[in-house]
């Protein structure tokens, strides 16, 4: 008895033990961070922001340019970057070819990233002269931030990351300037890039060798940014210094880029035997009036690619017009004194403007507008 | 009669009572997850320019008055192969290439990881190694008995030894500048990168940093931070355009604190050392007791009997 009882204890023990080692050899399962949502105080320096005092932090990175447009000529010629004067003499930057150079791009704002009120204010009233530390990670220093702007393109440009590229060395110091290279773009200016309307190519296809590209309908009409086609095209794209000047796509690659959106179409949609008109509306058997012209195709067909569903709502973009604001005459129909003093859902209820107007709520004759007109017409009604 | 039931219950109670208190210690211990306001390290690969540069090498030798020699920054030649820190160098810049751009390759930074639960410091026999509440995991040299299992334990194989020292040869690796961080600079690395690509803070904040940066620019970061979670989190955080399989980094290291993996059995080793032998030794001797016991009730069955009766 007393052995089974002994036996018992130190099977017990054995299993406190092993119990022991299980546990504490499984550790609980950490959750893993959210990184999607964007903390308030990324932009906002106080805790209860308004519209009237949004307190932005003074130098933000992203999404701050507000100043319009300039001309490369209306920045300085040549900058000399001197603040960080140690190692080298100072950077002799050419402002204005890089200006011009950036025009073809992302414009000023890809250096002058932050620009509140309409001027650019110097990079160090930001940017200190000590490197990022705490407590202010988000602002890399005046070294850094200058580096930073210029490596990143020369680095993809000329493969060439040796310092002397952009510094000049001291008098008498050891480092030695690069050979002036003649291949060196800046300095040279860019000719310039026009935006064409129509591009029409004739390849070498047999039967149907013209494509025609209404460039200008991609932007205007089917929304597309310059970026969607043109991914990547930075300085670099052309003028790698370890290649030859890049000019055009290859087949391959300009079909890469019409397959974003054209993967599913026949050959035949861009290839034909001559230049293809562009899309028209009336086409598809419905012309648009001038003003709907205008629009972009997802202003009415709002699911994108896919031409499916129409917004027929005329409220869904005209909900801001009233009785006060709309002009009538505009749908070719003059209201009478009387009537221009309606509010409109008096004779359109529930705003159905694609319907016939409805006079039953104050005419209890039965008559339609057809039969007695609230008014003048100055030319056929037309709903569209 | 060497042992009674009584004191052989008594024994057993105190190791069961000893082996929960042991384990409670070891759970006390997984509870802490490092000091809230340590600092840490980011390197953003996508910024850093590597050929021609390596400032950060050049600096952290002269931080760590480490000989210089042989140290030509524009000889790219050193590029050609993937180089391990060694004891003169507690870091180097390696170069991988870049899936997205031929062109351009990527350059990235090794040293210390700085673990928030050190696996050197765990393995380490004669607690050398601290993890500092500042965050830098530092040596010291005068207890160091040289076993170099610290060495053996860096899941991202970063100490070094002074294997031609022959007289006071040293475990050596990078302090984060602990030392400098004392004096309220950052490090040299940091401090001398021309790029910035190295940024010095707290580890919180640096990991909101790294977030705000994937956020901001989708399509230039690879969405992940390494180190955030690696072997229980790293003190040295990087950022990539690319997976980090690509650029030298293991990704199967696991989330787990490297200590860990050891803790429950280490924890156990002190009872099982005390215990056993006592309750072993009771277990002989009870037993040899009743074997004595019985051969003894053998022999004088009948006068047992007669007094049982009685």
């Amino acid at each position: 008895m007393d052995r089974n009882i002994g036996i018992a204890l130190a099977c017990l023990l054995l299993l406190i033990t092993l119990s022991g080692i299980t546990v504490l050899g499984q550790p609980e399962d950490r959750p893993v961070p959210d990184a999607t949502r964007t903390p308030c105080s990324d932009c906002h320096v106080c805790q209860t922001p308004t519209r009237s005092e949004p307190c932005l932090s003074k130098c933000l990175r992203t999404g701050v340019t507000s100043t319009p447009a300039h001309s490369a000529t209306e920045g300085p010629d040549m900058a000399m970057l001197d603040e960080l004067e140690q190692l080298y003499g100072p950077v002799r930057f050419d402002h204005k070819h890089h200006a011009e150079m950036v025009g073809m791009g992302e414009g000023c704002s890809i250096c002058h990233h932050y620009s509140p009120a309409g001027k650019f204010p110097p990079c160090a009233e930001c940017h200190g002269e000590e490197p990022a530390g705490p407590p202010n990670l988000r602002q890399p220093g005046l070294k850094g931030a200058f580096h930073r702007q210029c490596m990143g393109c020369h680095r993809e440009w000329s493969h060439d990351t040796k310092c002397v590229v952009c510094h000049l060395p001291h008098e008498g110091s050891a480092f030695s300037a690069a050979p002036h290279d003649s291949t060196d773009i800046v300095g040279i200016p860019h000719p310039e890039i026009t935006v064409p309307d129509v591009k029409v190519w004739v390849t070498p296809h047999e039967e149907a060798p013209t494509v025609t590209l209404h460039h200008q309908d991609h932007i205007d009409l089917y929304g597309l940014r310059c970026v969607d086609c043109h991914q990547q095209e930075n300085c670099s794209y052309c003028h790698d210094l370890d290649k030859e000047l890049r000019l055009g796509k290859t087949d391959e690659e300009i079909h890469a880029i019409c397959n974003d959106c054209h993967l599913n179409d026949p050959c035949g949609k861009c290839h034909d035997t001559g230049q293809k008109p562009g899309f028209s509306h009336a086409s598809v058997g419905w012309p648009l009036n001038k003003y709907h012209e205008k629009l972009g195709c997802r202003s009415c067909h709002p699911t994108g690619r896919k031409i499916a569903r129409l917004n027929r709502e005329c409220a869904a973009c005209h909900g801001g017009w009233n009785q006060a604001n709309f002009n009538h005459v505009r749908v070719g129909l003059q209201l009478d004194e009387i009537h221009v003093e309606l509010e409109c859902t008096d004779c359109h209820p529930g705003k159905a403007f694609d319907k016939m107007p409805d006079c039953s709520g104050c005419h209890d004759d039965g008559r339609t507008h057809e039969d007695a007109p609230p008014g003048e017409y100055v030319r056929s009604l037309s709903l569209h | 009669m060497s042992i009674k039931r009584r004191e052989f219950l008594k024994i057993t109670t105190a190791a069961a009572t000893a082996a929960l208190a042991t384990s409670s210690a070891a759970k006390g211990m997984e509870s802490f997850t490092g000091w809230p306001d340590r600092y840490g390290m980011l390197t953003d690969t996508t910024l850093c320019i590597g050929a021609n540069c390596r400032r950060c090498e050049e600096a952290c030798k002269k931080a760590n008055d480490r000989p210089m020699d042989g140290l030509d920054l524009n000889d790219n030649s050193v590029f050609e192969r993937t180089r391990r820190t060694d004891p003169n160098s507690y870091t180097v810049v390696n170069r991988f290439p870049n899936p997205r751009d031929p062109e351009t390759p990527i350059y990235v930074k090794k040293q210390c990881m700085h673990c928030n639960e050190p696996a050197c410091a765990s393995a380490c026999l004669v607690a050398a190694f601290t993890k500092t509440k500042e965050g830098p995991v530092i040596y010291n040299k005068d207890v160091c008995i040289g076993c170099r299992y610290c060495m053996m334990a860096c899941p991202f194989y970063v100490p070094t030894y002074d294997y031609f020292d022959a007289f006071a040869p040293q475990v050596r690796k990078c302090t984060m500048c602990y030392d400098r961080i004392k004096e309220g600079k950052i490090p040299a690395c940091a401090d001398v990168c021309p790029k910035e690509a190295i940024t010095f803070g707290k580890r919180s904040d640096l990991i909101t940093l790294a977030r705000e940066k994937i956020r901001h620019n989708p399509e230039r970061y690879h969405p992940y931070l390494y180190g955030e979670s690696e072997v229980g989190g790293t003190g040295w955080l990087y950022l990539a355009g690319t997976d980090f399989t690509n650029i030298g980094f293991s990704n199967n290291l696991g989330n787990t604190p490297y200590p860990e993996l050891t803790r429950g059995f280490l924890s156990v080793v002190p009872l099982v050392l005390t215990i056993w032998p006592v309750l072993f030794t009771g277990f002989y001797k009870f037993t040899q007791s009743r074997e004595a016991a019985k051969t003894e009730s053998d022999a004088d069955t009948g006068e047992r009997d007669t007094r049982w009766q009685r």
